[in-house]
Order: C-alpha cells, then sequence, then structure tokens
C-alpha cells in the first residue's frame, strides 16, 4: 500500500467518521426536537379531545336540565298516574336529541324509559341515593339495556312540583356511534373499551379494529390495574400511534371504561424519513466530496514524497545522481535537500571508494601475480643457473642437465600457461546462452565423469533428484563447469573421504541444487568471505572458482548461498528461476 | 264454591245495553239518508269481502256490498230489503289499514265518524268524546309451542308476567288481568285462576336449568302487542329465563295471541276459544262447575297462559246519532245509527 493510498484512507476514514458523526448529532437532535413537537401536539388534541368530551357532558347537562324544567315534566311529577305517560320519556329524549331518558318517580319508580320502555315500574334505586344531582354535572354510569349491559354518558336533574319530583336522568351511550359524533382532529382516532367483564373482552372494544386487540391489551390491563392516565406508542413505522389511555371512573368512582386516544405518528415518521434520507444523502455528498479532497491532498501533500522515492528507488538502481527538486520549506523539502546533500555525498564517497578498490584490486591482482607467478619462477631461475653452472663446471654433464632443465622449464612454463589462462577465463566470463536444461541429467552426467576422481578420493556419491523437476532454461556448459567446481571442492575438503550428496528440488519455474560434502566445515569468516575473489582456503588454488560459479549463477539471475559450521561439512545451495 | 250463571249476566249486560240505546235514541229523531265514515287498522287483501268474523262481517244483515277494494277500501249500502228494515243510513264507507294513531287523528279532524281506540289514543281522547266499548272478549294470552316440553318453564314464564303493570301501563286500565280462558263477565268463576305474579318461585322452578333450556324466543306479528312482549321479555327476566322477542310468530317457541270470545254461551265460547288455541276440545259442561273443572283442565300445564282480557273500543264522531252501533260481543249494528246531515 502506497504512502498516498494509506494517507488517502486515513483521510477517508476521518471524514467518513466525522460526517456520520455530525449527521447522527444533527439526526438525534432534530427527533428529539420533533418528539418534543410531537409531544406537545399530541397533548394538544387530548386537551382538545378532553374539551370536546366535556362539552358533550355539558350538552347532556342542559338537555336534561331543558328535560327537567318542561312543563311535561312538571305534569307527570304533579300526576296522581303515571301511566299514561309511561311512553313519554322517547318522545322527550328524540326532542332533546338523547339517547337515553329515564322519567324516574321521587320513590325511584320508574315512570318511563326511553332505552326500555318495557322497565316502566322498575326502581332505580339509585337516584333516590343522592340527594343533589346537579353539582356532579355528566357522569359516566354503567347502563343496562335489553341487549346488554353498556357504559353511558348521563347527567340528572329532578323536576319539582311541590313536594313531589320527578327525576330526570339522560344522556348518551358510549357506543360507536357516539365515538364517532365526536369532532376529532385530522389524525386522531379513539377507541373505547367498556370495562363491563372482569377479565379482558375483545367484545367490549368499541371503535377499534381486529388488528388493534393485540396490540392495546397490554394498555388496558395495565389501566385497569394502575387506575391512571398512561400514554404509550403502540406499533412500529408509519403504522405507528401513540396512545393515550384515560381511565373512565363511574360517579361511585369505579373503573367503567378506558378511553384510548390514538394519535397517528405516520406525519412524524414520514417527516422523519425525509430528513433522515436528506441526511444521508448530504452525508453522502459530503464524504464524497471530503474524499475528492482528501485525494487532491494527499496527491499534493505525497508528490514531494513520491519523487523523493523515485528518486531513492533510482539510487538503489544506481543512478547515485539522481536528486529531488525541491521548493518547499516544510519538512519535505528539508528532507529533500537532505536527500540531495545525501546522493551527492554518496557519489563522492562512491568515486573515492571505486579508486580505492580500483588500487586495491591492482594491489591485489599484482600480489596473487607475483605471489602466482613467484613460484613458477623460482624453479626456472634455479634450472637456469643450474644449467649455466653446469656448461661452466661441468660442460660433459651439461647435456643431461639440459635435458631435465628443459623439461623442468617446460613444466614450469605450462605452469605459468594454466595461471594465465585462469586469468584469461575469469576475464573473459561470456554471457550464457540459454536453452531448457534438465537438471537431474546434468548432475547424472557431471557425476559419472567424476566417478574415477571420487573412487580415488574415497567419496561416495550421492545424488538426490526430484523427480517432478522440470527443464529450466540456463547456459548447460556454464552450469556444468559450475557444478564441476563446486564436486571438486566438495572433493578438496573431504581429504579423508567421506560423502558427496547433489540434491535438485523443484521450485515454482525453477531450480534448487545442493551441493553438500561431509568435510570440516568453514568459519563464519571463511563463509562471508568464500565467493570474494581470489580469496582461497586452499594452498594450491587461485581463488577464482568460486567467484566464476558466483559470477554465472548471478548471470542467470540466480542465487547462491553456502551453510555451514566447522566440522559439520559445506552445503553450497543455488537457486534458479 | 257458588258461582254465578254467566248466561244470566250476558242478559243483564245486553238489557242495560238496549236501555243505554234507547235513552239516546230518545235524545234525537233518526234521520234517514248519510254515509257513515268507518276506519279499522286490519286490511284484508281478499279479493271479496270477509263473510265471516267481527266487524265487516256483521254488516250483511242490512247492507250490501256496492264496492270493494281490497286492502283499502270498502262500500256498504242500505239493504232496501233488511230483515229489521231499511237502515237509517243510506252508505257506510269502511276505509282500511289505517294506524290506530291515524284513525285517532282522522276522528279529530271530522274526517270521519267511527275509529277503534288502542289504549294509548284512548287516553288522549278529549273530554266528552263518545265512546262505545264491547265487552272484554279479545282474550290476550301466550302459547306455548311443541318445543318447550318441560312444564317447569311454561310455569315460570306464567308466574313471572306482572300482569297488572302491564294492565295498568300498556293497557292503560282497558279490560281486565285474567289468568282464565273465558272472561269473568261470561264465566262468572275467571277471578279463582290466579294471576298473581311470583317471581321468587318462578325463579325456584327454572333455577338449575341449563341456559339453553331457558332461552325462549316470544314471537308477536302485531306491532301493537310488542310492548307487552317486551315486558314480558323483563319479567322472565328477572325469573332467570331469556325471553327474546321476534316478529314472526312462526317457528318461535312461544307466541302472544290474541283470540275472540264467539259466543254468549260459556261452553260453546270455551270450546271455540280452546279450538282457536290449539287446546284439546273440553268436555261439553252443563253446570259452572263442571265448565271451571274443564278450563282449569285446559289449562294444567301451562300451554296456554291467559294475560288479558280487552274489550274492542270506538270512538265516535258527535255527528253520529242512535244508540251504540257496537253489541256487547264488539258485534257492528249500524243499521239503526243515522248521521247529522242526512235526509230530514
Amino acid at each position: 500500500m502506497t504512502f498516498r493510498t494509506r494517507l488517502l484512507l486515513i483521510f477517508t476514514v476521518a471524514v467518513v467518521a466525522s460526517v456520520a458523526l455530525v449527521e447522527w448529532l444533527v439526526a438525534d437532535s432534530t427527533r428529539q426536537a420533533f418528539e418534543r413537537m410531537e409531544t406537545q401536539r399530541v397533548n394538544g388534541l387530548v386537551a382538545q379531545f378532553r374539551k370536546e368530551f366535556a362539552q358533550r357532558g355539558q350538552e347532556i347537562v342542559r338537555a336534561v336540565n331543558g328535560i327537567a324544567a318542561s312543563e311535561a315534566a312538571v305534569n307527570i311529577a304533579i300526576s296522581a298516574d303515571y301511566s299514561p305517560y309511561y311512553n313519554d320519556a322517547a318522545s322527550l329524549a328524540a326532542a332533546h336529541g338523547l339517547g337515553l331518558l329515564e322519567l324516574v318517580a321521587g320513590d325511584g319508580t320508574i315512570v318511563s324509559s326511553a332505552e326500555w320502555p318495557a322497565r316502566f315500574g322498575y326502581k332505580e334505586d339509585w337516584l333516590a341515593e343522592r340527594a343533589d344531582w346537579e353539582s356532579p354535572g355528566a357522569f359516566l354510569k354503567r347502563e343496562e339495556l335489553p341487549d346488554g349491559v353498556t357504559v353511558s354518558l348521563v347527567a340528572v336533574s329532578t323536576a319539582r312540583a311541590g313536594d313531589r319530583k320527578l327525576y330526570v336522568a339522560g344522556g348518551q351511550q358510549l357506543d360507536r356511534d357516539f365515538l364517532s359524533s365526536l369532532v376529532l382532529p385530522e389524525g386522531m382516532r379513539v377507541l373505547l373499551y367498556r370495562n363491563l367483564e372482569a377479565r379482558f373482552s375483545p367484545a367490549e372494544l368499541v371503535g377499534g379494529q381486529a388488528e388493534d386487540l393485540p396490540r392495546v391489551q397490554p394498555l388496558i390491563e395495565e389501566v385497569q390495574q394502575r387506575k391512571r392516565e398512561i400514554g404509550r406508542t403502540l406499533g412500529s413505522g408509519s403504522s405507528a400511534e401513540t396512545f393515550h389511555a384515560l381511565p373512565l371512573m363511574g360517579y361511585q368512582n369505579d373503573l367503567l371504561g378506558v378511553l384510548l386516544i390514538a394519535s397517528s405518528r405516520r406525519e412524524l415518521v414520514e417527516l422523519e424519513s425525509v430528513l433522515r434520507r436528506t441526511g444521508m444523502g448530504v452525508a453522502a455528498a459530503g464524504i464524497l466530496l471530503g474524499i475528492a479532497l482528501s485525494w487532491w491532498a494527499t496527491a499534493r501533500v505525497t508528490r514531494p514524497v513520491r519523487r523523493l522515492a523515485e528518486s531513492a528507488a533510482r539510487v538503489a538502481t544506481g543512478d547515485w545522481g539522481a536528486t529531488v527538486e525541491s521548493s518547499s520549506a516544510d519538512e519535505i523539502g528539508q528532507l529533500a535537500r537532505a536527500f540531495n546533500r545525501m546522493t551527492r555525498e554518496l557519489v563522492a564517497q562512491r568515486e573515492r571508494l571505486v579508486q580505492a578498490e580500483r588500487v586495491a584490486a591492482w594491489r591485489e591482482l599484482a600480489r596473487r601475480l607475483a605471489h602466482e607467478l613467484k613460484n613458477p619462477l623460482f624453479p626456472l631461475q634455479i634450472t637456469v643457473e643450474n644449467m649455466q653452472r653446469a656448461r661452466e663446471r661441468h660442460p660433459e654433464q651439461f647435456d643431461e642437465v639440459f635435458r631435465e632443465g628443459a623439461a623442468t622449464l617446460l613444466a614450469e612454463l605450462a605452469n605459468l600457461k594454466q595461471i594465465v589462462a585462469r586469468f584469461s577465463d575469469f576475464a573473459k566470463m561470456p554471457a550464457p546462452q540459454m536453452q531448457e536444461v534438465s537438471f537431474n541429467e546434468l548432475v547424472n552426467d557431471t557425476l559419472k565423469l567424476f566417478e574415477p576422481q571420487l573412487a580415488q578420493a574415497r567419496v561416495r556419491a550421492n545424488a538426490a533428484l526430484d523427480p517432478r523437476l522440470r527443464p529450466v532454461q540456463a547456459d548447460p556448459e556454464q552450469m556444468t563447469g559450475v557444478l564441476r567446481n563446486l564436486i571438486l571442492n566438495a572433493i578438496d575438503a573431504m581429504p579423508e573421504g567421506g560423502t558427496l550428496t547433489v540434491r535438485t528440488s523443484a521450485l515454482e519455474g525453477g531450480v534448487r541444487l545442493e551441493v553438500s560434502d561431509t568435510g570440516q566445515g568453514l568459519t563464519p569468516e571463511e563463509s562471508r568471505r568464500l565467493f570474494t575473489p581470489y580469496y582461497t582456503t586452499k594452498t594450491h588454488g587461485t581463488g577464482l572458482g568460486l567467484a566464476i560459479v558466483q559470477s554465472v549463477v548471478s548471470d542467470h539471475h540466480g542465487r547462491i548461498s553456502v551453510e555451514s559450521s566447522p566440522g559439520k561439512g559445506t552445503t553450497f545451495r543455488i537457486e534458479l528461476g | 264454591m257458588r258461582l254465578m250463571s254467566s248466561p244470566w249476566f250476558a242478559a243483564c249486560n245486553l238489557a242495560l245495553a238496549a236501555l243505554a240505546a234507547a235513552t239516546a235514541a230518545a235524545a234525537t229523531r233518526p234521520h234517514y239518508g248519510g254515509t257513515l265514515h268507518v276506519e279499522i287498522w286490519r286490511s284484508f287483501e281478499t279479493p271479496d269481502p270477509p263473510t265471516s268474523g267481527y266487524g265487516m262481517p256483521d254488516l250483511a244483515r242490512a247492507f250490501v256490498i256496492t264496492r270493494w277494494e281490497a286492502g283499502r277500501r270498502a262500500v256498504y249500502e242500505a239493504d232496501e230489503n233488511a230483515p229489521g228494515g231499511r237502515p237509517f243510513l243510506d252508505t257506510v264507507e269502511i276505509e282500511m289499514a289505517r294506524s290506530l294513531r291515524d284513525q285517532s287523528i282522522d276522528l279529530e279532524l271530522g274526517k270521519t265518524d267511527l275509529v277503534e281506540l288502542g289504549p294509548s289514543e284512548l287516553r288522549r281522547q278529549p273530554a266528552g268524546r263518545k265512546v262505545w266499548p264491547s265487552a272484554p272478549v279479545r282474550l290476550m294470552a301466550l302459547v306455548f309451542g311443541s318445543r318447550v316440553e318441560d312444564a317447569r318453564i311454561r310455569e315460570a314464564l306464567a308466574l313471572a308476567v306482572d300482569r297488572t303493570a302491564i294492565h295498568n301501563v300498556l293497557l292503560q286500565r282497558q279490560g281486565e288481568v285474567s289468568a282464565a280462558l273465558l272472561p269473568q263477565w261470561l264465566s262468572g268463576y275467571a277471578f279463582l285462576f290466579p294471576a298473581a305474579a311470583d317471581a321468587a318461585r318462578a325463579r325456584m322452578l327454572v333455577a338449575g336449568l341449563p341456559a339453553a333450556a331457558r332461552a325462549i324466543s316470544l314471537g308477536v306479528e302485531d306491532a301493537a302487542a310488542r310492548p307487552i312482549a317486551e315486558r314480558i321479555a323483563l319479567n322472565a327476566r328477572d325469573a332467570g329465563l331469556a325471553v327474546s322477542v321476534v316478529p314472526q310468530a312462526a317457528g318461535a317457541d312461544a307466541r302472544l295471541v290474541e283470540v275472540r270470545i264467539g259466543s254468549l254461551d260459556p261452553a260453546l265460547a270455551l270450546a271455540s276459544t280452546a279450538a282457536s288455541l290449539g287446546l284439546p276440545e273440553p268436555p261439553r259442561a252443563d253446570s259452572p262447575e263442571a265448565l271451571y273443572a274443564a278450563e282449569r283442565a285446559l289449562l294444567e300445564g301451562f300451554r296456554v297462559i291467559p294475560l288479558f282480557h280487552l274489550p274492542d273500543v270506538y270512538g265516535v264522531s258527535p255527528r253520529v246519532k242512535g244508540r251504540p252501533g257496537i253489541t256487547p260481543l264488539g258485534e257492528w249494528r249500524f243499521e239503526n245509527l243515522w248521521v247529522e246531515g242526512g235526509r230530514p
């Protein structure tokens, strides 16, 4: 991952996190604000509904008082025989817009009942239990009707004529019609649960739908237990509603019903949804803009660094003259200038080093040449001097001495020639001629050539060849030379005999070749310097063999390494491919 | 127990009626001619005028039908050869299917001369309104179908009904409370059948019975009788019975019916009433005691629960002159009536 990518990633994460945090904070504060507004709206609606409910109660009170003050009620009150009036309640109720009306004599006997005409003559003892019915206004009451029990909103008034009185008890059933007659604000609906059974009864839920039952039942049961108003949001999404459950207490403080005022949260949810979508859109746009700006900023910030890296890479590839353009005064500029100083120093030092190495190389070459040439030169000098002395002092033996001396001179000259040839080979090192080479065959052929030498040196050869090995692009002659060199080194390393192991193994598109001996091994210092030209641990070596091997392997774009420790043998490992 | 002779009572009633008619006749001189306008609530949808029953069929003795509009209107004209002589009236025009309330209004507005009055309408009549009532000749009773097999249910309902309250309020004290088939004026022993409500005993009778057995449907075809049925249902509820009022009598467990007493002879009246109610024919009784025993036997088992005996009541316009045109049995006797404005 590039520095720029990493920087862009960091910027992006920072932008996304910041925008998300801001969006969340804005959305949360907005949602809370809307919730507060919704609560205020619902409270307002509930208050409006309460007012409407109270107004309906006042209307009932007015109607009942009107009936009680009417001439008809007074006539009934003063009548000695109530039987002619048994049907009057129905007409009075219709005239005053009441659904329920009972005219009850002072002793509690029903004179006429609009809702249940057949109940004339029955007793309504609860009316006689209270002296003043005007003060409570409208109240809730459990009402028995021909088709069952219901809850009604009623008021009681008294028509008086002398010492006679007539109770007028009228009102409305709290039923579906009553609920639908209430003027409700938009988005609000009202459900009524009539608390007429000991346990929750679905049949007593008025104004609701079947799907409301499982939602509102726990709320109703909670109100039944606690007998106080409870507000709760039921449902989810746009179908959610805020319910205010109001206990409806009767005039004897008994719970007669639960009024459920439901306010739809659809508008709020839709508004929140729009805001959320808008917020997410703005956030996404912000993130994209942030990423774009980050892209631009990282490009601007990392450009000097990238140039620095490119220059460093050029330096790494050998272009030590690479420099970085620097115009800023910030840390990057300082770094660029330091880099330029560093490369200048490097170039200068390299030139000094090259010169020093060149001198050292010449010195080493001179030393090696002197050393290599000194050995054959000394016998040459001795031989020539012997020949001169024999000619001067023993002419009769000169021929014999000349023959021996000529032979010695020829031998030493051949030795000198060989030395010169080795130096020449090291200097030549032709480019490898690549072709497909089977290293297993190459190993077998080479080992076969060395069989007499191995036998003479009491070295046992062991070839561990990987059958999966495929042909690899290489120069067969140079690689044969490499293998020969390593085998000869191994034989030299085991003067007392031992085991030579040549192992091949397949790599991904290449080959690993290992040559191991069981000789004395190398010290770490020897291992480190082993491939240095002219370095040798042998008395008769030129120190060029492993240098040539390393050069060949390098020309094949391969790698050579040595693994050795004193007393445990040495393994040379070549990897190609 | 010594019972009064019913036929004797009937004769006395008839004599009193005749005396009253003579007194009324003496008030004005009869006039010939004129048309008597009558309204009734019943509607005869038959192709021809009815020839049996009460009301219009009674006119056949002195009038002949001249116009018949089934279900709407009938016109009778005086029969010149009537056995008792030509009626004073030229024509009797009858308008059918008029509600009791409309009839009362029409009478009040002078649009008609003779109307039927129900309890509510009778209460609303102005002071001085001439009213012709018959004797209580209509028996209102509950009749059980065969599905209600448990006699305890039937007896419980009989005990639950508060006849007095219904009589006082819904019937405006018209007629009389009764638990007998024949009215007191005809049999003389009707008071011996207990008519008082006993809700406590009724509850005891049905206690322990399953709810299904205590559910009864009560069929009432006459809308005017529906309030009575509703009150009976309410009384039954107090006794632990679940009575539901239905508008169709057919298929109901019980029916609220009216049966007309068709004879001044108590034995014949009992027989015809029993037949009308689906009861077995009583044995021929030649004494009040035997008649009482026969009627008691008919009512055992509570298949029929008599409730009230009700009269026919007619409101009459001041234009109508002559003795009452309604007999104690509710028969129309219009041949001796005349109306103001007829030929002098």
